[in-house]
């Protein structure tokens, strides 16, 4: 039924768009990719497709949608047994943005939750430099996906600062597929382009069950001039409270970002969790968790990217596993029919 | 015989990604190669277009390695959503990207 009503929408999206303009072409975009994860013992395959849908609707209307298709291969048992798959499909996104003026986008419809950065914006797997969410991804994000309203854009943006921000409502939804809780929250984000420095702060304060609230802080610094990023969250809930940072230096100085040593981009994360109660459902670590990690991420022509990665996962003081990891993601791109060259 | 199965899938689902990869590209790479060449006046404001392009999209990504014209358009709309970029930011990435 869902795919039905998907499918009719994306039909309508798709003849109203071609109605409105030659210039605004939809474009088909994403990423597929095969991950392989081995946690101890148990090694776990998964071939990812996610793709992206982005219909402009005249001037200022834009309707945009990312699903997560994804299987999920493991042994019967574990450890032992044959190979048996599950297939997971999520929407991750289906929004219709308004953009009012400069300064004011206003969305509604299912939307990524906008707390810290990397719901929003590193989670694609085209974009995530190593293959899994922080430990304290969960942290007011509900879920990951929220339905509702939000209201974000650049309140400020010149050449010295900008400072971005969103605010957002989202309802409860118990519907197959759009599942939400009720919440609302919002971020605020300063940037100044002179040293690449970003700082923000993020709230969320669930409005259901236990009402309880969330904060968090985030920074992202790319200094110009070096192929070097550091990103970083911490978050703060009543479960619990943890952080990540993660940096990457592309070697792209030693002979140009498309030589061979160039395409290479070592990376490395250390993230904590430390959990506070338990609260059903939260979807974090029941312990505490520490796991540093070290990745090579290796650039190869036509968008395809190879990563791999070792981590080595400390649970509370008594356990600790080695995380193995490796992938391969392409980038795609595709308008959905021909439009003007220029 | 399972194991044979499932890898040899495997495989023939990356040949497939890496040879659709190989042809889009190409395809990208030529239809670029036609485009006209800018202005003075059009060479600053991308530039300018490309400072804003590394300072807001840059944060998060690597550029694309080809863009048509037509896909641009869209792509911009998206980020400007995504990234909460200003009208005027958004018109000067466009122009970096789609001269």
């Amino acid at each position: 039924m869902v795919a039905r009503v998907l499918g009719a929408l994306t039909l309508i999206m798709l003849v109203l768009s071609a109605a409105s303009a030659q210039s605004n072409i939809p474009i088909l975009s994403g990423g597929a990719g095969f991950l392989t994860a081995t946690q101890g013992d148990n090694t776990f395959f998964q071939p990812v497709v996610a793709p992206v849908l982005v219909v402009p609707l005249g001037e200022n209307w834009l309707v945009e949608s990312r699903a997560d298709l994804r299987g999920f291969i493991s042994r019967e048992n574990g450890t032992t047994g044959p190979y048996q798959g599950r297939f997971f499909g999520t929407l991750e996104y289906l929004q219709l943005d308004y953009n009012a003026n400069s300064h004011l986008t206003i969305t509604a419809g299912r939307f990524l939750t906008p707390f810290g950065i990397f719901n929003e914006r590193l989670s694609a797997i085209w974009i995530n430099k190593l293959q899994d969410a922080p430990l304290i991804a969960a942290i007011g994000t509900a879920g990951g996906y929220s339905d509702g309203f939000m209201l974000r854009g650049a309140l400020i943006s010149n050449d010295r600062y900008a400072v971005n921000y969103t605010a957002y409502f989202s309802t409860l939804s118990n519907v197959t597929k759009f599942e939400s809780e009720r919440t609302t929250g919002g971020r605020v984000g300063v940037y100044i382009p002179s040293i690449g420095l970003e700082l923000g702060t993020s709230y969320q304060r669930k409005l259901q069950n236990r009402r309880m609230n969330s904060f968090g802080t985030h920074i992202s610094w790319t200094p110009s001039g070096l192929p070097l990023e550091i990103k970083g969250e911490w978050a703060h809930s009543l479960s619990g409270h943890g952080y990540w940072i993660q940096g990457g230096y592309r070697l792209s100085q030693l002979g140009g970002a498309n030589s061979a040593t160039g395409r290479l981009e070592p990376v490395f994360r250390m993230q904590q969790f430390f959990r506070s109660r338990h609260i059903a459902g939260d979807s974090l670590s029941a312990t505490n968790l520490r796991r540093p990690e070290f990745g090579l991420n290796y650039y190869l022509p036509y968008e395809i990217r190879l990563n791999a990665s070792y981590g080595r996962q400390f649970i509370s003081q008594f356990t600790d596993v080695n995380v193995w990891e490796f992938g391969i993601t392409y980038r795609f791109l595709f308008p959905l029919w021909p439009g003007e060259s220029k | 015989m399972r194991h044979r199965i499932f890898v040899a899938v495997v495989l023939t689902c990356l040949w497939s990604v890496f040879v659709l990869a190989v042809a889009q590209t190409d395809a990208k790479h030529s239809q670029n190669n036609s485009k006209p060449q800018p202005s003075g006046a059009t060479t600053r404001s991308q530039t300018v277009g490309e400072k804003r392009f590394q300072t807001n999209c840059g944060r998060c990504h690597n550029a694309p390695e080809a863009i048509s014209p037509s896909e641009a358009r869209a792509v911009v709309r998206h980020m400007r959503v995504r990234a909460m970029l200003s009208a005027e930011d958004e018109k000067l990435i466009l122009e970096f990207l789609a001269p």
